[in-house]
This record gives C-alpha cells, structure tokens and sequence, in this order.
C-alpha cells in the first residue's frame, strides 16, 4: 500500500509531548497580555507552516496567502453573523441554523482550498512568474471587493463577530484552544510533508525536469500543494477571526504576508520544523519586544518603525543566510 | 449616457494615465527580460522619483524641472546600487530575488510614509494653464505629460533597436548565456538596465504626482498596476506592455468617470485575470 502519512519516529513524539509540556504550563506563571500574544502566535504560525508547504516545497512562490487567509476569516465571520448577507445571493444562510464555530472554521478552510485550487489551476500550468506575479495581484483586489461591498464586509474596519463566536471566553481558554489547534494543524501539515507526497513537491523543487521525465506530473502536485497550504491558510485565518473576535481587511494585507514570508525565511523554508521557530521569534519579536520596549530606545527625529526593523532583518537573513537558521542548526549539530 | 464630452474626457484621461502607466511597465519589463529579475522595488522606485523631486525641489531652492532631473538621476543611482549590493549575490535564487526586492519597496514605503505622512502631495506643474478642446477644459500639463511619455518611450526604442549598447541589452535577454560567450559583461549590461528601468519608474513617479498627487500607498499601488499590465501584454514584452497600458489606462478612465474610482481598480484588475485565463501569455508573450 502507498504509503499516504509519515510514521513518526520515536524522537518526534519525544519533542512533540515537550513542546506541549513546556507550552502546557506556560499559563501558569505567564502574565495575560503574554499569553494573549502567544495564542495569537500560534494561529501566525499555523499560517507561516502553510505558506511553507507551497513555496517552500515546491519553489513557487505565493505571495498571496493572505487572500487564503482572509477567505477563510469572512466565511466563517458572514457564516457567524449571516445577518450581514441579506440583499445578496446568500441571504438565504440567514434562515439555516446557526452551525457551531468549529464546523464553520473548517468550512472557511474549504472556502479558501477551493479558490487556491482554482487560482492553482489557472496559472501553475505555464512555468516561471506568472504564479508569483498573479498572487501578489490578488490581496489588492480582495481588499477592494471588501470597500465596494462594505455592506457585507465592513469595510476598512471590518466588523464585530459578537462575544458569544469567540473560540474561548478567557485568554487562558483562548491560549489552549489555540494551541491545540497548532498541534492538530502541524501534526497533518509535517505528515504530509514528510509522505510520499511531501517527496514528491521536494522533487519538483530541486529537479522539476528530471521529476517531470519520472513521469510525475508536476501541475496536479503544485495544484495538491496550493490546495493543502491554502486550505490551512484559511483555517488559519478562520481561527483568527474568532480569537480577536472581529475580522477586517488587514487579513488579507501585505504587512501580514511579509511577516510570514520573514517568518518562515528566518526558519528555512522547505523545513515545517524552521517556520515554527521562525513564526514564534518573529511574532513575539514584532508585537512584544520591538511593540514594547524597543521603539522607546529609538530617537524621535529618526524615521525608524518596528516594519523598518523588521523588512531590514529580513534582507539581511536572505543574504547572508538564505536556507535559514533551522538548516543552519541542523549543519552544526551534524558537526558536532 | 455618455456624451461626446465625456467621451473625449476619457480618451484624453486615458491617454495621459496610457502613458505613465507605460513607462513604468515598460521599465519593470525591460529590467525581467534583461536578467529575469522580477523587481518589487520597482513601485517604490516610481514613488522615490516623485519625493526625492520634492526634497530637491524644497532644500535646495531650484526650478521643478531641475530638481526633477536630480530626483529621477538620483533614483537610477540608489537603484544600480541596490542591484550590487542586494539583489546581484542572490541572483541565482528566485525567491530571494522577489522577497529582498518587496522587503525594500516596504522599507521605502515606510520611510516615506515616517517622513510625509500618509496624505498625498502634488508636485508642481512645469507648465501651468488651460487650454479648450470641443468645449471641455484641458490643462496643458496633460498634453505636456503625453509628449513626454511618448518621447521617452521613442527615445527607449531608438536607444534599444540603434545603438550598440541598447543591441547588447536586446541579445542579453534574449540569450544570456550566449551573450556570456560571446564576452558580454553581463553584471555591467544589468547595472545598466536597473539604471534605466528605475529612472523610467521616477519619471513616471514624478508625472504621476503633477496629475494625482504623490502618495506612499502609490508603492504598492503602482506595483501591481505594473505587474497586471505585463502580464496583460506579456511578459518581457516592451512593446506588450506599451500597448497593454493605453488598454489599462482607458477602461481605468472610462470606468472611473462612469462608476467612480473604487469601481475602477476591481474592475481593471478582474479583466485582466479574466484575460489571463483566456490567454495566459499575454498579448504578445512567448511563453517560457
């Protein structure tokens, strides 16, 4: 039989029950507005992983996830407050029974899987840019559909989902809801990066001619892979929506998707393990560190922002460490 | 319904938007099918020619056109220097290429927004007054606009087709290794074409903000106005994406004038995924 999911080795579940001990107890000496972020940091990593699985798998570079992202966020906000959609042609939601959160997150993720399938099937059969070029066009015209139809969207500020669609009333409850959500989302993520499948995209990225004389057919795998990373993209975005408890359009915006990108290049793209680490320094380092104490460090006069600091790190990162810190780890620790 | 007056509004509109619209994309593509480099700074080059104008223009207390001049030389400076020294060791890595090239255009994006805000400045008209066509006013410095746009882009194609250096740049891109054998020096040919791409994106930035007016989401804005005209005409197509941008700049026009601008930019772009289903390399693409 093919062999569809990875068999885990012994060490992986050693490390995974560590990370969910360590994280586990972390609520209990951790101050709440910590711990807030660090649920939030979860979610950022779910998405940092899925973008992983695209780009750095199979070497085409997405530079629209954030539209996943945000696909993902308005279903399961219009789904929570169907209110919204009356005049439009979903307005018969309004009469359906109102569906728990959970099956209308995953419903989000089927929302934006299906649209990264569509855009996968249009531009990934001609080779080179074109992937690149189109998604990077997306976000501009998502955040337009959302000012055109502000009544649906809400706008440039979104709108409320109401207290009662939060994932968890507490930030505690909020922290662990989160958490397993990561846990669940990485373990099918770094199972299928590691299958037969997850293989064959690593194929495609290092010998694309060679996998295609194999007889791989590298279109259907860039499309399985567009569909798996937006698919999380959109659970990512889902879970999002419902741990701030509203959803507005910088869900699908640049700055979103540069701390992903910087995320996962910090880590190593192609590597699951590095975007995690990478997704947990970056996100703690923009909404705690540079957020919180740094920019008092800074002068006035300069015109120096956290953004500055952070767009800077990630071009030197790409320069002088372009396969990233975790392959960088990995290297030494072979050395030693 | 729409009377001849709007009529020749839009098409005079449309012309003038045509023409910055494709000195922008005609250097983006210019710079692609030279060395393959997709530059994501290329918005943010469009927008620097227009505040560094402004800086010249307020420090240094000279005429608009001089400090103009300055501005987009200057551009084309930090543009080839920014090719050695950020973009020219990852040329081999398409990914970096892209993500070092956009991280730079929101660094840019920033510093301008620090140091000007968000609101949009205009920049001073280098020829002021209003002239009347078929009972509708025009200003002069739409008309002025246009002949600089098509004069450059004449210049660009002479410069391209006629002189050695411009043959060098056509026969780089079409076959770089090639032209590597045949004893080109390539790293000098793309500093050279960096160079004129980014002065043919402050150009436009610096027209653009006489018209509209000068704005750090522009960056952005203009990038993917950019990308969605070379796709349109196809990539690496000069004369694509020359044509590609009167098409562009009129449904924009037509569409603003009759539905209102928010409706332009949805409008625009979702003709050309549509475009890029239906044809996917472009008008005049080859594909790769």
């Amino acid at each position: 039989m093919k062999r569809i999911l990875w068999k885990p080795t012994m060490s992986e579940i050693g490390y995974l029950i560590a990370f969910l001990g360590l994280m586990g107890i972390v609520p209990v000496f951790a101050p709440s507005a910590l711990l807030y972020i660090l649920g939030l940091t979860f979610i950022f990593i779910i998405l940092s992983v899925s973008w992983d699985i695209m780009v750095g798998y199979t070497g085409e570079v997405n530079l629209g996830h954030t539209v996943f992202i945000g696909i993902g966020g308005y279903i399961t906000a219009l789904l929570n407050v169907p209110t919204r959609l009356v005049d439009t042609p979903f307005s018969f939601i309004m009469s359906l029974p109102k569906l728990p959160i959970f099956i209308t997150i995953i419903l989000g993720g089927i929302g934006a899987a299906l649209f990264g399938l569509l855009i996968g099937a249009v531009t990934l059969r001609l080779k080179g840019w074109y992937f690149a070029l189109v998604t990077a066009i997306l976000p501009l015209i998502f955040i337009k559909t959302t000012l055109v139809f502000s009544s649906v969207f809400g706008g440039e500020e979104g709108f409320s989902i109401g207290l009662e669609n939060l994932i968890a009333r507490t930030t505690v409850g909020k922290y662990y809801i989160s958490l397993i959500a990561l846990v669940v989302c990485l373990l099918i993520m770094y199972g299928i990066a590691n299958s037969k499948i997850g293989l064959t995209f690593k194929a495609i990225r290092e010998e694309s001619e060679l996998a295609e004389s194999l007889g791989i057919d590298i279109f259907k795998y860039k499309v399985i892979a567009i569909s798996i990373s937006s698919f999380f993209g959109g659970i990512g975005g889902a879970l999002m929506v419902h741990y701030r408890g509203t959803i507005s359009p910088d869900l699908y915006d640049i700055p979103l998707m540069l701390l992903i990108i910087l995320a996962v290049v910090i880590g190593g793209l192609g590597t699951v393990i590095g975007p995690i680490l990478g997704g947990f320094l970056i996100y703690i380092l923009k909404y705690w560190i540079l957020k919180g104490y740094f920019m008092t460090l800074i002068p006035y006069w300069l015109p120096i922002n956290d953004d500055i600091i952070l767009y800077s790190l990630l071009i030197v990162i790409a320069l002088i460490a372009p396969h990233g810190l975790w392959n960088k780890i990995k290297k030494l620790y072979v050395s030693i | 319904m729409i009377d001849l007056g709007t009529t020749l509004l839009i098409i005079l509109y449309g012309v003038t938007l045509g023409g910055i619209y494709a000195l922008i994309s005609s250097g983006f593509t210019l710079i692609f099918g030279v060395s393959r480099i997709l530059n994501f700074a290329h918005g943010a080059f469009f927008m620097l020619g227009a505040y560094l104008s402004i800086i010249f223009l307020r420090s240094l207390h000279i005429d608009p056109l001089s400090s103009a001049i300055i501005g987009i030389f200057i551009v084309g400076i930090v543009a080839a220097v920014g090719y050695k020294l950020l973009i020219s060791p990852v040329l081999e890595n398409k990914t970096m290429t892209i993500i070092i090239t956009l991280a730079l255009a929101l660094i840019i994006e920033q510093l301008i927004l620090l140091s000007f805000g968000e609101f949009g400045i205009s920049y001073p008209s280098l020829i002021s007054g209003v002239v009347s066509i078929g009972g509708i006013a025009i200003q002069i410095q739409r008309i002025v606009i246009l002949i600089i746009s098509m004069l450059t882009l004449t210049l660009l194609w002479m410069f391209i087709s006629k002189t050695r250096l411009g043959k060098e740049i056509t026969a780089a891109s079409q076959d770089p290794e090639a032209a590597i054998l045949m004893g080109f020096n390539i790293e000098r040919l793309f500093i050279l074409t960096m160079f004129i791409s980014a002065v043919l994106a402050g150009l436009s930035g610096v027209l653009w903000s006489q018209v509209y007016a000068a704005n750090p989401f522009q960056i952005l804005n203009a990038l993917i106005y950019a990308f969605s005209i070379v796709i349109l005409g196809g990539l690496g197509s000069v004369k694509g994406s020359i044509v590609a941008s009167f098409i562009i700049g009129f449904i924009y026009t037509g569409v603003t004038t009759i539905y209102g601008a928010h409706m332009a930019d949805l409008v625009a772009l979702i003709i050309i995924i549509i475009i890029l289903i239906i044809r996917p390399t472009g008008l005049f693409g080859v594909e790769e």
